[in-house]
């Protein structure tokens, strides 16, 4: 084997596949999440903060209930109460989204910080029950299929929440009055539908996919271990995947998966490159992303004026 | 009332903000044999909580309280705003300790408090400053001891090493280990790499897979909270860790064989002890905590924990500790 194939073979492992899977599955499903406030045209910076919030009350939740279902239970209620509270601030009293997305990010570190730490004392907390993985020893002699054995169950409970708010967004009545909320609203009340309704329903969405997105990092990918501002800017790039994927969940999917994938080729990349510039792959991607979304929608206007 | 209930929310999520940001401003404990009215500040760059680096120099200042009396103020920083936290920390001690290598800009700010002593933990200002006492830790002995380990406990051959970010005091560490492994072996393989954050378990969890699928079975974190995530990494695949700053085999006595420690703690209560009995000779110079003096080495947790390290093996590294306080064994530095 050449050494051009040797480094090759390191960085397209499966480990590199598995990485993919896991690491974008936070992801994915704030991107999911996203999808719904960006269809109902709130745009929601506040992501971060929610994931933080569910990856903390999950683990709260599995330490008091010594069970990780418990744990994802009480991070679903959290989620829905911050949806509420999101979409009180925005939806109700109106205020800039923007504003209130910072808010929420910073309120969520400290929040968080303040009850880990009543909670637990400085240390954080790691070993709370968590949630079960697939081990399915005959999936490792499979040669593709390999990549999904040894993963947590969310990473599959998220295709299906893929599908499901896929066909929701586009297949359902509720769906298309989600993004007549956001694009056309005025239409929408001449059709006896509340637009703000919808925008409370995207919010609670939200804030339930963002908190099962934290759920998964703590309970799924760590095993039931809070640790400070733990979500790491998944929020953002979430976004990033939303905008990129123009609110579609299943495109989000993809760029989730894409992100996840250039993040563990960077680390495996790392051995031959320096890490400053490993680490800089993710956010030159979404550079390359959004370059290409606009590029791609001045050539639709253009073919729509020639149409025309 | 819309506005009035929109203006109680807005103070509402303020004050959620200070409440972040509190920290414990415990009042020092009295009621030591020896009394000093000394007002200490403790600033971090990151936050506590790690189990190592931060965590071990509060253990230090609180036992500066409970043994001297000091008064201490605790301060965090969260990584971000360390000049503005110094400044504030200068204004209410007469001794700060900045804890971290980030606070680089003590060198223009010190000489703005010549009344206060300060204290900076594991870097050095470039040229002496009458009032700062920089004190740095020979690491990179301790890794050596900690390299000389894995390389002896692998069975594949590899060894890998997790780092927090591409940075000196960071590499410095990852030298020593890598003179280490093959000052047990030369055929040894060191394998590293960075999680570029230091408080994210699940990139942790994901560097130590990495180094793993390229058959490293022994792996050494230096990522503070990120290196969480290498235990439960070593944990889920069955291989070894070795903890950093503080002895954490106790996190998880099956998979963490050994830590190297760097006594932050002690060498910062020794400093301030010195001080309180009126000994400010250190002052204005830095002071290397290294092996020879006790202040770097490596824990094996307590009485009582499973011990995977054989005897002879930990009979080796204490030849190798000898060897390198008498200076016949020099370990490489990036400083």
């Amino acid at each position: 084997m050449s050494e051009f194939e040797k480094v090759l073979s390191s960085i397209f492992s499966y480990g590199t596949l598995q990485q993919m899977l896991r690491s974008a599955t936070p992801v994915a499903l704030a991107a999911i999440g996203g999808s719904m406030t960006e269809h109902a045209g709130i745009m929601n910076i506040g992501m971060d903060g929610m994931i933080l919030m569910g990856a903390f009350f999950g683990v709260l939740g599995s330490f008091l209930f010594h069970t990780a279902l418990a744990g994802v239970g009480m991070a679903v209620v959290m989620g829905v109460l911050v949806g509420l509270f999101f979409a009180l601030l925005v939806v109700r009293y109106k205020s800039d989204e923007f504003i209130i997305g910072c808010a929420l990010n910073t309120f969520a570190i400290g929040l968080t910080s303040y009850l880990s730490r009543s909670y637990f004392g400085t240390s954080g907390t790691k070993g709370n029950p968590a949630l079960p993985m697939l081990r399915l020893a005959f999936l490792d002699k499979i040669p593709v299929l390999r990549i999904f054995n040894n993963q947590s169950l969310f990473v599959y409970l998220t295709w299906i929440i893929v599908i499901a708010a896929w066909i929701f967004v586009y297949k359902t009545p509720y769906g298309f009055w989600l993004r007549a909320s956001g694009e056309k609203p005025d239409t929408l009340r001449t059709a006896g539908i509340s637009p703000k309704r919808m925008k409370w329903i995207a919010s609670i969405l939200c804030g339930v996919l963002c908190a099962l997105a934290g759920a998964h990092l703590s309970l799924g990918q760590l095993s039931g271990t809070f640790a400070e501002n733990m979500s790491n800017s998944r929020g953002f790039i979430a976004f990033a995947c939303v905008i990129f994927a123009a609110a579609n969940p299943a495109k989000a999917y993809i760029a989730a998966l894409m992100f996840g994938f250039f993040e563990a080729i960077g680390l495996r990349l790392q051995g031959y490159v320096s890490s400053d510039l490993t680490n800089t792959i993710p956010y030159i991607i979404t550079i390359v992303m959004m370059a290409w979304v606009v590029v791609r929608k001045q050539a639709k206007k253009r073919t729509a004026k020639q149409e025309t | 009332m819309k506005k009035f209930v929109s203006l109680f929310l807005a103070l509402v999520l303020m004050l959620a903000l200070f409440v972040g940001c509190d920290g414990d401003k415990k009042p020092g404990e009295t009621g030591a044999a020896q009394k000093s009215d000394l007002k200490l500040a403790l600033v971090v760059a990151g936050q506590f909580g790690d189990r190592s680096f931060y965590d071990s120099s509060k253990d230090g200042v609180d036992r500066l309280a409970k043994d001297l009396g000091i008064q201490v103020t605790k301060i965090e920083c969260n990584n971000d705003g360390h000049d503005a936290q110094m400044k504030n920390a200068a204004d209410k001690a007469d001794v700060v300790v900045c804890v971290g290598w980030e606070f680089y800009n003590i060198e223009e700010i010190a000489p703005q408090y010549p009344n206060v002593k300060w204290i900076w933990i594991d870097n050095a200002t470039s040229k002496p400053v009458a009032n700062v006492l920089n004190i740095t830790y020979a690491q990179n002995e301790g890794s050596f001891l900690a390299g000389y380990i894995a390389a002896a406990m692998s069975k594949t051959g590899v060894v890998g090493a997790v780092g927090g970010e591409d940075q000196d005091v960071i590499n410095d560490f990852i030298v020593g280990y890598k003179q280490g492994a093959a000052a047990y072996d030369a055929k040894v393989k060191v394998v590293t790499n960075y999680a570029d954050t230091y408080d994210d378990p699940a990139k942790g969890k994901e560097c130590a897979f990495a180094l793993n699928d390229q058959k490293a079975d022994v792996i050494f974190q230096i990522a503070s909270a990120t290196g969480d995530g290498v235990f439960e990494a070593a944990k889920e695949r069955g291989f070894y860790a070795i903890g950093v700053d503080s002895d954490q085999k106790y996190i998880n006595p099956d998979v963490i064989i050994c830590s190297m420690k760097k006594e932050v703690g002690n060498s910062i209560y020794d400093a301030v002890k010195a001080l309180a009995e009126g000994d400010a000779s250190r002052w204005g110079t830095t002071w290397v905590a290294d092996m020879s003096s006790g202040y770097v080495g490596i824990g094996y947790g307590d009485a009582g924990m499973t011990q995977q390290i054989p005897d002879e093996v930990k009979t080796a590294v204490e030849e190798m500790a000898k060897k390198i306080i008498s200076g016949e064994i020099k370990v490489d530095t990036t400083r």
